[in-house]
């Protein structure tokens, strides 16, 4: 088991740096520099400042080279520093990571206490009426955009009957006294902006957990349990949920490797100040640095994920071993 | 297990996620700034909007804007969001007011060669400009301490400095030395390099507090990125002492909300509203929900474009929402650049074909309600330097039988499918312009269908804008038209479009900007002679001439002058849109809600 822990962990290393090198190479060949954006903001930026900034960014420097400073100011500790917000990249990148961990993690958790109930409902009541009410519900879910599921949140709660906040992530200038002022205040302007993701999401998962579920009720080891006059809840959970759990690890793990990827569409439309936002516009800036840690967390998580979901598959299924 | 169980539990899970996340997990990033001022103590009125849209008074401000915000280094800030900001709590030399005239901020006048405030000198055999400035007595930093000419020579070297990312350098590299006088160190001496008549245009030189910013770039300067990274700007944003405009940084939340307040140490006209709040909102279909939900009081200048504030003020009269929609002619020419290596477009009567065949009075009245100018060259109205005398340049008003006899006489004939023809080939060109700008795609069917009816076929390829102008335009790699806008101000010099050594190429590392391959000598030399002269009928005359080949030549078509949009509340007075790029916040101490 360790040798297989370690074994992927250098695995993993060895595909972040390839995959960093590409990433930074592809970067590299989109057009447009930071340079751009100053002189369409000022009119009075000649062609020799354009020429000096750009050697100053070291944008005239070969790929390889710029990638190597990266690397040892990575090695040393130093992030960098943010070209478009002049910044150091941590002081950016740390409150947005929170934030859509935040909603990243409330959102999964929201919707996998709604879908697996409603999925296990299904399944356990298949061609029924209330299957095809959840059905009903859950291709609606998956069907529907977020982003205009947003702006009809937005319409309803905000604007016409001004219960929650149209954008944002607090009240602006707000002290708080305790901790669940904070909490109310926080948590009033994430229920929109879950509500939006989660609605997908839990169509999706809804429809994961009623098919693993319908497939391992089908067993033959059902059958026996059932035949042994064992209760329906030991049946239902112990035999038939945990065998179903296998492709549920693998969805949350999947799903749990993007939460600090953040959800562009959703976070610009509530103006969520997370980092599905910040890497978009670093990437469309051309802001190396923080596209580039972005990308080697996003990576990282996807891998440390994908490992955790390997290893859950032994615990819950004492076929699987590790060699 | 019962099934009720397992639904608690991760409801329980989830509720606890929530709780430890929205209350917990964020690291408070929140900082107040250390000063006595009365004005903070109002709480959100966002609670309060959402029970009913409250009448605004001024305690606080909320301002809704489109464009992230940055570091508030003045030297190094870039994004037009931080300009319009930093107004708020930085003020400069000099600015250009909403009536486009040059005034004095921080000091008690402009100083010219006809005021005695300037004189040219010459040293070492060189002509240069020798100009006083001084300092208003009771100008200070946030912290107290008097703004001198130690501040305006330690801004110099800063920006000098080649480890330094400033943009326009050459703004602060032009003083080769300020000297204070001895017995007041208001009256600063600055000595300018070349004798130019734009020597008072430092709009853009911004002071920096030498008694903050010195050790700090002692310590860093000569590392590459060293000062700015270890600025107190970035380092210690709320340090007071880095201001001197009628506000101080309360809060910054990037990506999110910047807040300020009022100096207590200003010197000048109190600002009378106690709170201004600028919220960042990407996604500008949000922001008339944010607006009548109350989270904003205001759109600004980024944050509509041209169509959603017609559309807004549709809304707001037949609402009657207590809601104002400006529109202010801006220094922003949207024009098509002609690329003058086409084969087609070297012939100067094609290209006057296409002018005289766009019609321009109706494009704005159909597509823009007349809210925005047809453009007849690149000079702005706003501009003291703007002409449209028939009797100096070349006016092409629309006429599309005098297109069709310049074609005629270039020898292309109409072909049996409308489209005409010479030597075998069609008259055909490529407009190409920024993908999903509405506006720009609207312009591009106008024109398409305009030139059509001349016998000209205009194809549309379009390209995302960081292609369309990191690549496209950059490296002149349109076939033949690029529909785009160029940002001035008032009395720009067109160097950097119009100067045949500014012709974008490899050789120069594509960092020209004049994309047509324009090359008139003569233009050339009237631009470096408007550089040193002195009279301001003169230059007029100059720029008119320089005018008068640019219409005559047509290495561009001219489209219209844009115009900047903002929703403001009626109960704001004294807010002026300025269209240019020194923004309506330098006259912030005036507003107040009524």
């Amino acid at each position: 088991m360790i040798n297989f822990i370690l074994r992927r962990i250098v695995q993993t290393m060895i595909v972040i740096v390839i995959l960093s090198y590409v990433c930074f190479g592809l970067m590299s060949l989109m057009p447009g520099d930071p340079v751009e954006l100053m002189i369409s903001a000022n009119p009075k930026i000649t062609a020799a400042d354009v020429a000096r900034l750009r050697s100053f960014y070291g944008l005239d420097q070969p790929v390889y080279k710029r990638y190597f400073n990266w690397v040892s100011d990575i090695a040393t500790g130093d992030l960098g520093y943010s070209r478009t917000y002049r910044i150091p990249v941590e002081e950016m990148m740390g409150p947005a990571l929170g934030y859509t961990f935040i909603l990243s993690i409330t959102t999964l958790l929201f919707s996998f206490a709604v879908a697996v109930p409603l999925g296990i409902i299904s399944a356990l009541r298949p061609n029924s009426r209330i299957d095809y009410t959840i059905n009903l519900f859950n291709f609606a879910g998956i069907s529907m955009p977020s982003f205009w599921l947003g702006l009809v949140l937005i319409i309803i709660f905000a604007v016409k009957l001004k219960w929650l906040p149209a954008s944002g992530f607090q009240t602006t200038g707000m002290e708080y006294d305790t901790y669940w002022d904070e909490f109310v205040d926080k948590g009033k302007y994430l229920i929109l902006p879950v509500l939006s993701l989660s609605i997908q999401s839990i169509g999706r998962f809804s429809r994961f957990t009623r098919s693993s579920m319908l497939e391992a009720m089908r067993n033959d080891f059902i059958r026996t349990a059932r035949a042994k006059g064992l209760a329906r809840n030991v049946v239902v959970w112990k035999h038939g949920f945990r065998n179903a759990l296998i492709p549920l690890i693998t969805i949350a793990a999947l799903s749990l490797s993007s939460v600090f990827s953040g959800a562009l569409i959703t976070e610009t439309l509530f103006a969520y100040p997370g980092a599905g936002r910040l890497i978009y516009s670093s990437i469309m800036g051309n802001d190396y640095n923080v596209a580039m840690v972005s990308f080697l967390i996003s990576v990282s998580m996807v891998l440390i994920m994908n490992l955790m979901a390997d290893l859950l598959y032994g615990v819950v299924d004492p076929r699987v071993s590790y060699k | 297990m019962k099934s009720t169980n397992i639904i608690s539990a991760f409801i329980a899970v989830s509720a606890i996620t929530f709780v430890v996340g929205a209350s917990g997990c964020i690291k408070k990033t929140k900082k107040k700034a250390e000063t006595t001022t009365e004005a903070t103590t109002a709480a959100s009125t966002d609670a309060t909007a959402a029970a009913g849209a409250p009448k605004l008074n001024n305690s606080e401000l909320k301002i809704g804007m489109s464009q992230e915000f940055e570091n508030f280094n003045p030297l190094i800030a870039t994004m037009n969001a931080t300009t319009i900001m930093s107004k708020l709590a930085m003020r400069d030399l000099v600015t250009i007011d909403a009536d486009g005239k040059w005034v004095p901020q921080l000091v008690k006048s402009i100083p010219t060669l006809d005021n005695g405030g300037a004189k040219i000198v010459t040293v070492g055999g060189v002509k240069k400009i020798e100009a006083v400035w001084e300092i208003l007595e009771a100008a200070v930093w946030g912290d107290g301490k008097p703004i001198t000419c130690d501040d305006a020579a330690f801004a110099i070297k800063v920006a000098s400095a080649a480890t330094v990312s400033v943009g326009e350098k050459e703004v602060y590299t032009q003083v080769e030395k300020v000297t204070a006088d001895p017995a007041n160190p208001k009256k600063c001496t600055f000595l300018y390099d070349k004798a130019k008549w734009d020597f008072y245009q430092l709009g853009t030189f911004h002071i920096l507090p030498k008694h903050l910013e010195e050790k700090i770039f002692n310590m860093y300067g000569a590392e590459n990125g060293g000062y700015e990274k270890n600025s107190l700007y970035t380092k210690d944003p709320y340090n007071v002492g880095l201001y001197n405009g009628p506000y101080i940084l309360q809060e910054i939340q990037l990506g999110d909300h910047v807040t300020f307040i009022p100096n207590p140490k200003w010197w000048g006209e109190p600002p009378k509203i106690k709170k201004i709040i600028f919220k960042y909102l990407p996604n500008t279909g949000t922001l008339e929900s944010n607006l009548r939900s109350g989270t904003i009081d205001l759109i600004s200048t980024l944050g509509y474009s041209l169509d959603q504030a017609l559309a807004m003020e549709k809304k707001v009269k037949a609402e009657n929402l207590p809601y104002t929609v400006l529109f202010q002619p801006s220094t922003v020419y949207e024009h098509i650049d002609l690329n003058l290596d086409n084969p087609f477009l070297k012939d100067i009567k094609v290209r006057k074909a296409l002018n005289y065949a766009m019609n321009r009075e109706e494009l704005v009245a159909s597509l823009f309600e007349g809210k925005q100018q047809p453009a007849v060259h690149n000079v702005t109205p706003k501009d003291p330097w703007y002409t449209d005398d028939p009797s100096k340049i070349v006016i092409y008003k629309y006429d599309p039988r005098m297109a069709e006899k310049l074609l005629d006489e270039a020898g292309w004939k109409m072909g049996p499918d409308g489209i005409r023809m010479k030597g075998g080939k069609k008259l055909t060109f490529t407009l190409m312009t920024t993908a999903g700008n509405k506006t720009r795609e609207l312009v591009q069917v106008y024109l398409q269908n305009k030139w059509k009816q001349v016998g000209i076929e205009v194809n549309t390829k379009n390209e995302p804008a960081r292609v369309f102008f990191g690549e496209t335009t950059k490296k002149r790699a349109f076939d033949s038209m690029a529909l785009f806008a160029w940002v001035s101000s008032p009395e720009n010099t067109p160097k950097s479009t119009f100067l045949s050594t500014n012709i974008a190429s490899a050789k120069n590392g594509w960092s020209g900007q004049n994309y047509m391959g324009w090359v008139n000598k003569k233009v050339d030399k009237l631009l470096l002679d408007l550089d040193v002269e002195m009279v301001h009928e003169k230059r007029k005359a100059i720029i008119a001439e320089v005018l008068k080949y640019y219409t005559d030549e047509v290495p561009v078509l001219p489209l219209y002058y844009r115009s900047d949009v903002a929703v403001i509340p009626n109960q704001l007075k004294n807010y002026r849109l300025t269209g240019h790029q020194f923004p309506e916040t330098n006259e912030v101490e005036k507003w107040t809600l009524e």
